[in-house]
């Protein structure tokens, strides 16, 4: 196993020992020991203390780096100067491409320090490129390494009611996917949207300082357990409660599994999902964008 | 105080989504953390269930939930291109809801997905 541009150590403490590298398997009867994980990252976080082999690269260098690798496993030649711009030199990569072919199983766990850094979907992509072309040898597979709860429920739902995973478009009345056209920071950097509705989400705290910006500006609606960074910019904030502390409902995790919260507390405040679908009923009894539209949600 | 004691509960923390934790909960507050890790802990001890902000705001000021609720569909309704944004830390349920509220006003819906 893989992990690349992450700190699962310190980010998802839990990672290593209930899902991945520790856990017995029906083909890995001796858990660990019959596992190699290597380690891809720009610096030596505590989690290259549990790899069996680390790689540290420059900054920047994933996409130079995954590309070098997609060449060797298919026996391609490679440049050595540009391989050697990645930080490793290319006796390394070659280690790397025979510890992938000799698995069984192998997966890629790509963190935020690929996805969310120079190159960013590219980065993705090129990953899953990747995984996918390692079938031609063994099983390969790619997850990412989701940082929010039900941040996965949130692809999961989008997909089966939209077709589309995130960053959706209903303007014209049927769903619409382009990322970095449709995605929410470029939206608020370009100033596209008249009037956001945040939930499960303080991207007053996250986003860029355009971003900021363009919230402070448009009637900006939050429904969180606390009072945000966003909520200080908003023209309407409502508490709800806390998901799976005192809100009861489905969760999905990382690797798209759905599981059942259960609430310890009983909360003050109404849940997001009910104040959610009363917004949605208030804004039945007003006049419909589209005509014939109101009341004939799909869902 | 009675102890309430919640086997197996779900953290939503980080996308382990951990479903095998205990929780023991004293009134208001979770007491206790079997099994979750220190993020985890620190997340179930740091959301009560007391009374500590208002219902809701508008502007600025404290609200009903009923008015801010209208408020909020004013606001999308008038919207020629409203978003929908965030639904990382909420359920399924309430997702289904926004991507339906978003398809009634004609809008964009994101996650963190996209950042």
């Amino acid at each position: 196993m893989i992990y690349w541009g992450g700190n699962p150590a310190e980010c998802h403490p839990r990672h290593f020992t209930k899902y991945t590298i520790m856990q017995k398997g029906k083909y890995t009867q001796n858990g660990r020991k019959d596992r190699t994980m290597v380690l891809v990252d720009i610096r030596e976080t505590p989690s290259a203390k549990a790899a069996n082999l680390f790689l540290q690269i420059r900054p920047g260098k994933d996409f130079e780096l995954i590309t070098a690798l997609r060449a060797l496993i298919k026996g391609q030649r490679v440049n050595e100067d540009a391989v050697n711009e990645t930080g490793l030199p290319l006796s390394k990569l070659e280690e790397l491409v025979a510890k992938m072919k000799a698995a069984r199983f192998g997966v890629i766990f790509f963190g935020m320090g690929l996805s969310m850094t120079r190159g960013k979907h590219m980065n993705s992509a090129a990953v899953l490129m990747l995984a996918a072309e390692m079938n031609a040898f063994t099983k390969f597979v790619a997850m990412p390494m989701r940082g929010h709860g039900n941040v996965t429920g949130a692809d999961v739902v989008m997909r089966y009611t939209t077709g589309y995973p995130f960053g959706v478009n209903l303007c014209r009345g049927y769903p619409r996917f382009n990322p970095g056209e449709f995605s929410t920071v470029d939206l608020l950097v370009r100033g596209d949207v008249d009037a956001c509705l945040v939930l499960g989400a303080d991207p007053g705290a996250t986003m860029p300082q355009p971003g900021i910006d363009h919230l402070a500006k448009i009637p900006t609606i939050v429904l969180d357990p606390k009072v945000t960074h966003t909520s200080r910019l908003a023209r309407v904030h409502i508490t709800t409660a806390a998901t799976g502390v005192s809100a009861p409902g489905t969760v999905y995790r990382m690797d798209e599994i759905p599981l059942p919260l259960r609430p310890a507390l009983k909360s003050p405040y109404p849940t997001d999902e009910e104040v959610v679908r009363r917004i949605r009923e208030a804004v039945k009894r007003r006049p419909a964008w589209l005509p014939g539209r109101n009341g004939k949600a799909v869902m | 105080m009675t102890l309430n004691i919640v086997k197996n509960a779900t953290c939503t923390f980080c996308g382990c989504v951990c479903d095998d934790i205990e929780l023991h909960a004293e009134g208001e507050k979770i007491v206790e953390t079997k099994r979750a890790c220190s993020l985890g802990e620190s997340w179930f001890k740091h959301h009560t269930a007391e009374r500590l902000f208002p219902d809701a705001l508008i502007d600025g000021h404290p609200a009903t939930v009923d008015d801010a609720i209208e408020r909020a569909a004013d606001y999308l309704v008038a919207a020629d291109m409203p978003l929908v944004y965030g639904l990382s830390n909420v359920t399924c349920e309430t997702q289904r809801e926004a991507v339906s509220l978003a398809e009634m006003v004609g809008g964009v819906i994101d996650s963190h997905t996209s950042l």
